[in-house]
């Protein structure tokens, strides 16, 4: 009688500790639970180059990542075709409020520094991840393009299917984005989202600095 | 036969424990996987609606956009940007006879404080006149829009809206 007894009582304290480890785990799972929400439905997308240490993109330091991609007259153009340029490679897109804000100072920027030894590059990315054979949707997007680069007097090398780079390039999540590419090909700044002509201009003198 | 009771009892006991405890990381998990994979706009509510068959019959679709994003409004202010809209396939049966838009709100960003642009901000809802014929349809309708935040954009997105539209 006395044994049932001391079982009894260690079964019903096991109960008790489960249910207060249970309670404890579902009131941290809970609280975990709303700061994530919380965290998720506060939405940054990618922090302006002003904000973070440019020293955070993967492509910093390293080689701009090899590409060859169509201009809107169907030739293909390689970055080795730069080779021994300072380049500004700045990724937009069509439907991108602030692509459309920076290009007239990419224009001015080309201008300027043009003489210097800078060369910009611009790459379509419209975003849509096309298929090779959707014919329609290619027409579609290269129609859109011309457009932008015609309203807003692009002089500068204009390229198209900027969204096969992402993976090489950092992912190409959100537009515009501007890499800064040295004489020697090396990355030397990163720049997420639009900031000032200031701050490209900075950049471009970094560029422009590197192997002289 | 007492002592065979109670030593079932604390095994059972056990046993449910171990069991709970299993569970409970799994959950966890897919609650942290469908957190990230959160939109930009996320559609609210109404789940289900029921509506009189074959007659136009309106429905207020609410939706909710992340903070610090805006998404262009019906009637953005320029040709290039993208507008948001809202669809129903017509392989669905279910006929969007009609859809109201919010007044957009302006908008500037920083780089360009003189430009106004026409977006949605926080929850905003679309009056949809549907026609739907008598008995259960599982909807998939189409928002289609483009996010920004201040700075950058992303890419243009479609989004399922699922209804349960019941004609009687």
């Amino acid at each position: 009688m006395k044994r049932n007894t001391i079982v009894i009582g260690i079964t019903l304290f096991i109960l008790a500790t489960f249910a207060w480890a249970g309670w404890a785990n579902w009131m941290y799972r809970k609280q975990s639970a709303e700061r994530a929400l919380a965290s998720a439905s506060h939405a940054d997308l990618i922090p302006a180059a002003g904000d973070v240490p440019q020293q955070g993109s993967p492509l910093m330091g390293k080689p701009a990542p090899e590409f060859t991609l169509p201009d809107l007259s169907g030739k293909n153009v390689s970055l080795s075709s730069f080779k021994g340029k300072p380049l500004l490679i700045n990724f937009w897109a069509t439907w991108c409020g602030p692509c459309k804000l920076e290009t007239p100072w990419l224009i001015e920027l080309q201008n300027e520094y043009g003489p210097k030894g800078l060369q910009i590059v611009g790459i379509s990315t419209e975003g849509d991840d096309l298929k090779a054979d959707d014919k329609e949707g290619w027409a579609h997007d290269k129609a859109a393009i011309a457009k932008f680069v015609k309203d807003e007097h692009m002089q500068y090398p204009v390229l198209i299917d900027g969204d096969s780079l992402a993976s090489e390039y950092g992912g190409l999540d959100a537009m515009p984005t501007s890499v800064y590419v040295n004489a020697e090909g090396k990355v030397v700044a990163v720049q997420l989202g639009i900031t000032s002509k200031d701050d490209m201009a900075a950049n471009i003198e970094k560029a422009l600095g590197a192997g002289q | 036969m007492m002592a065979r009771t109670s030593r079932r009892m604390l095994l059972m006991v056990l046993t449910i424990a171990w069991g709970m405890a299993l569970c409970q990381e799994p959950l966890s998990t897919q609650r942290r996987q469908s957190l990230l994979k959160t939109e930009s706009v996320e559609y609210l509510y109404p789940e289900q609606v029921t509506v009189h068959a074959g007659k136009a019959s309106p429905v207020a679709l609410h939706f909710r956009i992340r903070q610090n994003l805006h998404i262009n409004s019906h009637k953005p202010r320029a040709d290039y940007l993208i507008p948001t809209v809202f669809s129903i396939p017509e392989s669905s049966g279910v006929r969007l006879a009609e859809a109201t838009y919010p007044e957009g709100t302006d908008f500037m960003l920083p780089a360009a404080p003189d430009e106004k642009l026409s977006v949605y901000t926080g929850e905003f809802a679309i009056e949809a006149k549907i026609v739907a014929p008598q008995g259960n349809h599982l909807v998939e309708a189409k928002l289609r829009y483009q996010a920004c935040d201040e700075n950058e954009c992303l890419p243009p997105k479609t989004i399922t809206v699922p209804i349960d539209v019941i004609g009687k």
